[in-house]
């Protein structure tokens, strides 16, 4: 297949070349080959498998960063929400995990693969189920869309994914390179993704939330209050730092909606249920 | 103070938390009887008009000042930082640190953790902390019984283009 992809190129090489250069004699064909191939790999996807072990690398790290929020029915009740969620979309077969980190910061985090952590500093900023699934929306959008990857193609380390993809890192096992991958991986949350990325996101997860029989409003309800607070707390500062201004993404939400999802308005928040589950774990 | 947070939780009461909470309009908009487009206009607020939030319903916010009352576009409001902002804090927080105090043997403080860029970068994984967190995963039928017992119905929404396509 491969072999067969390389002939077919190299024959679209040759047509593209300038009619006085078409010399049989003057043409390194070997040296022709090799740069079919550098493209090639640089366009190599790595495959689902390979995207969900470097995820759960990831999602590793940043548990080491941050422990899981230890209150078993908050935890099931933001995995039943979020896996609800997830059937309404292009991906409903990813093993998907949601979890709450016990952190302060408000701030939530998607891993290539399925991997969604929101933490207990934004879970305790909202007022309903409907606020959650908006949040939880746009995360999974970041992993429907592969935004993750993108930003790691985009960063020092792109050839370390390019290895992978070609099979020349192995995923099992103590491949270093496969460490510093997942190490690259997870600086993406301090460097951010890409901007448009998280308008894409923000423009996803609404309807997601629509789909999932949700009001739609309840992303913007959230980023509505991430407005109102004190841009200067530090809680707020690497979430601030790695997205788009708030202002933006509401006027964009604003224009996007405008029109849109009119049917969906009146579907429910189920907000006695959310503080109901949440408050359910305090004993 | 705590405790009546409590008790509304557990009476699966949701206090109104943006209620009091004050807002300007960022553009010109009309202030309508009911919330729905279609509803009767009752006059149209000049930009950064001073408003009193009463309550949200979807994308609607129910305001009010000393001349008016009625729903505007909760996308044409902008909520005021006060200082005394209810909003931000549901009270949530006050039971996770209740929740964590009583479990005093699972919560070691350990100060080099944390979410800020520098300790994100430095971070060493933690696979015991993963395996705990799939056991809390969900299969689809989980979700779908969770959804029902909620009266969820999924729906056909396509994706907003963005402009962009």
């Amino acid at each position: 297949m491969r072999t067969n992809r390389t002939i077919a190129m190299l024959c679209l090489l040759g047509a593209a070349l300038p009619a006085a250069a078409f010399d049989l004699g003057n043409i390194d064909w070997k040296k022709a080959a090799e740069t079919v191939q550098k493209v090639q790999k640089a366009n190599a996807e790595i495959s689902e498998p390979q995207e969900i072990t470097l995820g759960e690398g990831i999602a590793s790290n940043l548990l080491g960063a941050a422990p899981l929020l230890d209150n078993p029915p908050v935890q099931q009740y933001v995995n039943r929400v979020g896996r609800w969620l997830t059937l309404q979309t292009e991906r409903p077969d990813l093993p998907w995990q949601f979890g709450v980190l016990d952190d302060n910061d408000v701030n939530a985090f998607a891993a290539p693969g399925g991997y969604v952590f929101i933490t207990k500093g934004l879970l305790a900023k909202m007022n309903s189920e409907a606020e959650l699934a908006g949040v939880l929306a746009h995360e999974i959008s970041h992993v429907l869309r592969k935004h993750h990857l993108q930003a790691l193609k985009k960063g020092a380390r792109a050839e370390l994914l390019t290895d992978l993809a070609n099979d020349a890192i192995k995923s099992k096992g103590a491949d270093p390179r496969f460490s510093k991958l997942v190490s690259a991986g997870t600086e993406v949350y301090a460097r951010g993704l890409d901007k448009d990325d998280e308008f894409e996101a923000d423009r996803m997860g609404v309807v997601i939330a629509a789909r999932a029989g949700y009001d739609p409003y309840g992303l913007p309800a959230v980023l509505q209050t991430l407005q109102s607070l004190n841009p200067g707390d530090s809680t707020l500062a690497l979430m601030f730092k790695t997205h788009p201004a708030v202002a933006d993404r509401l006027s964009m939400l604003d224009q996007e909606m405008s029109g849109q999802l009119a049917k969906q308005e009146n579907q429910p928040d189920l907000a006695p249920r959310f503080f109901k589950a949440l408050g359910a774990g305090k004993k | 103070m705590r405790n009546i947070v409590a008790l509304c939780l557990l009476l699966g009461f949701a206090p109104a938390l943006w209620a009091g909470e004050l807002a300007q309009t960022i553009r010109p908009t009309e202030l309508k009887d009911k919330p729905y487009s279609d509803a009767q206009t009752l006059t149209t607020l000049p930009p950064r008009s001073q408003v009193e939030v009463l309550a949200r319903q979807s994308g609607w916010m129910q305001v009010k000042s000393t001349s008016f009352k009625g729903w505007v576009k909760m996308l044409s409001l902008r909520l005021e930082s006060s200082g005394q902002s209810k909003r931000g804090d549901n009270g949530l927080m006050a039971l996770f640190n209740v929740a964590s105090t009583g479990r005093s043997s699972s919560t070691v403080t350990t100060g080099i953790r944390g979410l800020s860029e520098e300790q994100l970068k430095n971070t060493k994984p933690n696979p015991q902390a993963l395996q705990a967190a799939k056991r809390y995963a969900v299969d689809k039928q989980e979700a779908q019984r969770y959804a029902a017992e909620g009266k969820l119905q999924a729906q056909h929404v396509d994706y907003l283009q963005g402009g962009q396509r």
